[in-house]
């Protein structure tokens, strides 16, 4: 659902400390008719240009909060924190450099978890400019 | 327009979902819509269109009913879920899916809305288990709702059972719940119809669809024109009937896929409209709400899979009171080719539901 979709080009760019690149952002909207909690979200597989991000690297910022993604797939994460329908959530990816302003072709799985359906991928690839 | 009637008209803002997912209008922006295709209530999805959910805050009350007067629209339903498998190692248990159950009740006396449509385990009938739909794990059940009915009664709001394709609201798995709130003297769970049930033949959105995704047309025209033939004559229609014909024509992989889906051959298969309408007439004084269920609207202005005429005779004659809900699900079959203009969509269907109650 909204496969085509969940990979925008809102606010892409490069992350910035003290005048340095330190990474980069993309903003996800979800896959489904309706919000789900972040613990629903199976995964989150970025391809850069060819080459998947290491997971470990990945930071998702949900209203004010930060949480490493290999943390939202634990098996105690909390129910509470609601991706709701149409909401970006911010996915970072943490690295020196950051990425170089202008176009990259990327590729994004996104699973998430139904409680009533079977649970559905989306794979969204795009070419992105990042600013 | 008011309608000054029984059976009164609102809108679920589920049908204005690409809107709100693209932001084009926000929650206020799909209040006016809801209000200026002259609906006098509203349905609201909480995890899609309440930013907090799942908390409601105070200051969220006063600013949804403040835009609620404004509009002169009513909360008349919140959606509940059952996100049985919320947690990755485990299924909730049935304490869990109790307190769920018991937030969203919660939710909606606090929206002010007299009933939630809540996901029962049955809403579209018992599976089998060779059923593609078919699952290790359940979702609201009637053990569950007999603990939630001196809640609901606490509360005030309705439990609506959604009665939805391939089930109907005469299905007997949707009895036991019945039989719990007499048994309990509790009557705050009720029959939801929702119109999938009266479909009688594919909507011509899944042809559109399937087309893009590869099926071949001539083979889902050729259902979809024999359903309809089949029903505007008064018979049953019968896919063997046409199974040699789709055989000669030649399968490819997306067809035989979409053959072995009954949604798609299965509907109006070895159904008797007349009976089904008649049934609808009989259980229209019981029902507790209603999903005004579409998909495309032709170029008459009728929705072209499900005669409302008929339907709304049987509701009128039967002596239904309460709110029937536009629900809009063609935005998500046709969106992969373009914008839908799901605003549009739905004033058509409220005229078409204002004059199947005698309104011009």
């Amino acid at each position: 659902m909204y496969d085509t979709h969940v990979l925008t080009d809102y606010d892409c760019r490069s992350i910035w400390e003290h005048g340095n690149k330190v990474g980069y952002a993309v903003n996800l909207t979800i896959n489904y008719y309706r919000g789900l909690p972040l613990c629903c979200v199976d995964e989150i597989t970025l391809e850069i240009d060819g080459e998947i991000v290491d997971p470990a690297t990945i930071y998702v910022q949900h209203r004010g909060k930060e949480f490493q993604y290999l943390d939202i797939l634990k098996d105690d994460f909390p129910t509470d924190f609601y991706w709701v329908f149409g909401e970006y959530l911010r996915v970072v990816v943490k690295k020196e450099g950051g990425i170089e302003q202008g176009q990259h072709k990327v590729k994004l799985t996104l699973g998430t978890r139904r409680s009533y359906t079977p649970t559905m991928v989306a794979i969204c690839e795009k070419v992105l400019t990042f600013a | 327009m008011k309608t000054n009637h029984d059976i009164k008209l609102g809108v679920s803002l589920y049908s204005y979902q690409d809107n709100y997912y693209f932001h084009k209008y926000d929650l206020e922006g799909c209040l006016a819509a809801a209000a200026g295709a002259g609906a006098e209530g509203i349905e609201i999805f909480p995890d899609a269109m309440i930013p907090e959910w799942p908390y409601i805050s105070d200051a969220f009350v006063d600013k949804f009913t403040g835009m609620l007067e404004r509009y002169g629209l009513k909360c008349v339903c919140v959606d509940h879920f059952s996100d049985t498998r919320m947690w990755k190692n485990k299924n909730l248990s049935n304490d869990d899916l109790y307190e769920r159950g018991v937030m969203y009740i919660k939710a909606a006396a606090k929206l002010g809305a007299p009933a939630v449509r809540l996901l029962h385990e049955e809403h579209i009938g018992v599976f089998d288990k060779s059923s593609p739909m078919s699952r290790d794990y359940h979702l609201t059940n009637v053990e569950i709702v007999e603990r939630l009915l001196p809640v609901a009664a606490e509360y005030n709001v309705m439990m609506a059972l959604e009665c939805h394709a391939p089930s109907t609201i005469s299905d007997p798995c949707h009895e036991p719940y019945l039989e719990a709130a007499e048994r309990l003297g509790l009557p705050f769970v009720g029959l939801q119809a929702d119109f999938s049930s009266y479909e009688y033949c594919i909507t011509s959105a899944d042809v559109g669809m399937y087309t893009r995704q590869g099926a071949n047309p001539e083979i889902l025209n050729l259902i979809r024109n024999s359903q309809r033939e089949a029903y505007f004559s008064g018979k049953i229609f019968d896919f063997e009937h046409i199974r040699e014909k789709i055989e000669r024509i030649g399968l490819n992989e997306v067809d035989k896929k979409l053959l072995k889906n009954d949604f798609i051959y299965g509907i109006n298969e070895s159904k008797s409209f007349e009976n089904l309408y008649k049934t609808l007439k009989e259980y229209a004084s019981r029902l507790v709400y209603i999903h005004g269920k579409f998909y495309d609207i032709d170029e008459d202005g009728q929705v072209d899979n499900m005669d409302y005429p008929k339907i709304f005779k049987a509701l009128v004659d039967g002596g239904y009171k309460g709110y029937i809900c536009s629900e809009f699900e063609g935005n998500r079959r046709m969106n992969d080719a373009g914008w839908v203009n799901e605003i549009e969509y739905v004033r058509k269907h409220q005229v078409l539901m204002r004059k199947c109650l005698g309104y011009e």
